[in-house]
């Protein structure tokens, strides 16, 4: 499910290169310390996550460079 | 124009051709410089820029003989695919014109310079997009495509497959950048990717561009 990064996130990624037109390929930290990867960030402000990780908070958002 | 010494010829007739007779190729020049053209017959390389006129009015025989050889100008020669069009009468035009894309992505693509009144556009699914600042500049690294072929996407899902957009929301919001001159930029092929064919023309503009220079977004049809 979609959901809204935190503002810090959103200006973290605007700071960093699109993957592609409007989007951003991540990998995410959270809290618990499970990882995420090659996550989908669109416009800087949402991602793409499964479902049961949705209400987790986000620890860390890193640029997937490959 | 150049003639082609024996090596590049050699490295050329182990490429395949862009159509019957001739090459669309990026030639490495000893200074470094990336230059594109047409190589004829693997032997004959004129570049983008030069007019063509010539072939009218002499033989391929007389324009070899007249022809300077490459050796002192260019070091290495690569095959450009061109996934526009197998008309090779579309294909020079568009050469003449610079809209031969490397057939690579953007990313991997040299960084070049925007030419003066170079117009691209932005296609995304959303009404505010963040990587547009208030003052009207693309931060670095954001992706466009030319005006050229955003005419090749009417609507925002034919925007989604051309340029291989994740996001399945139709990318309907069309904002128009107008660089300034000698903006850094790379020309590049979207590839296929999250089911979608890609084959669209795509850019990045390396370090953004200069306040006032994007407007917008203008909203076409989702479908």
């Amino acid at each position: 499910m979609r959901v809204k990064l935190a503002k810090r996130w959103t200006k973290r990624l605007l700071q960093l290169p699109e993957t592609g037109m409007g989007y951003q390929r991540v990998d995410l930290r959270l809290a618990g310390g499970r990882e995420i990867k090659n996550v989908l960030a669109f416009n800087a402000e949402e991602v793409e996550l499964p479902d049961e990780c949705a209400d987790i908070q986000i620890e860390d958002v890193q640029l997937r460079t490959a | 124009m150049l003639k082609l010494n024996l090596t590049l010829q050699c490295l050329l007739l182990n490429q395949h051709e862009s159509g019957m007779g001739y090459q669309i190729v990026e030639a490495t020049t000893f200074d470094n410089k990336i230059k594109r053209g047409i190589a004829y017959n693997a032997e004959l390389l004129l570049f983008e820029e030069e007019p063509r006129r010539m072939f009218r009015t002499a033989t391929f025989a007389q324009l070899l003989n007249e022809a300077k050889i490459s050796t002192e100008e260019i070091r290495s020669l690569q095959v450009v695919t061109n996934t526009a069009s197998a008309s090779p009468a579309f294909v020079l035009r568009e050469a003449a014109s610079s809209y031969v894309r490397k057939a690579m992505p953007a990313k991997d693509a040299p960084i070049e310079k925007t030419k003066e009144k170079e117009v691209f556009k932005r296609f995304t699914a959303y009404e505010k997009d963040n990587r547009i600042t208030s003052d009207g500049k693309l931060l670095p690294g954001t992706y466009a495509t030319t005006e050229e072929d955003a005419k090749k996407a009417p609507t925002g899902k034919a925007a989604v497959a051309r340029y291989a957009l994740p996001n399945p929301k139709p990318a309907s919001n069309v904002w128009t950048i107008k660089p300034w001159k000698d903006t850094l930029i790379q020309y590049g092929i979207v590839e296929p990717a999250n089911d979608q064919p890609g084959g669209g023309v795509e850019v990045i503009f390396t370090k953004g561009t200069n306040p006032g220079t994007v407007t917008g977004p203008e909203k076409i049809p989702d479908e």
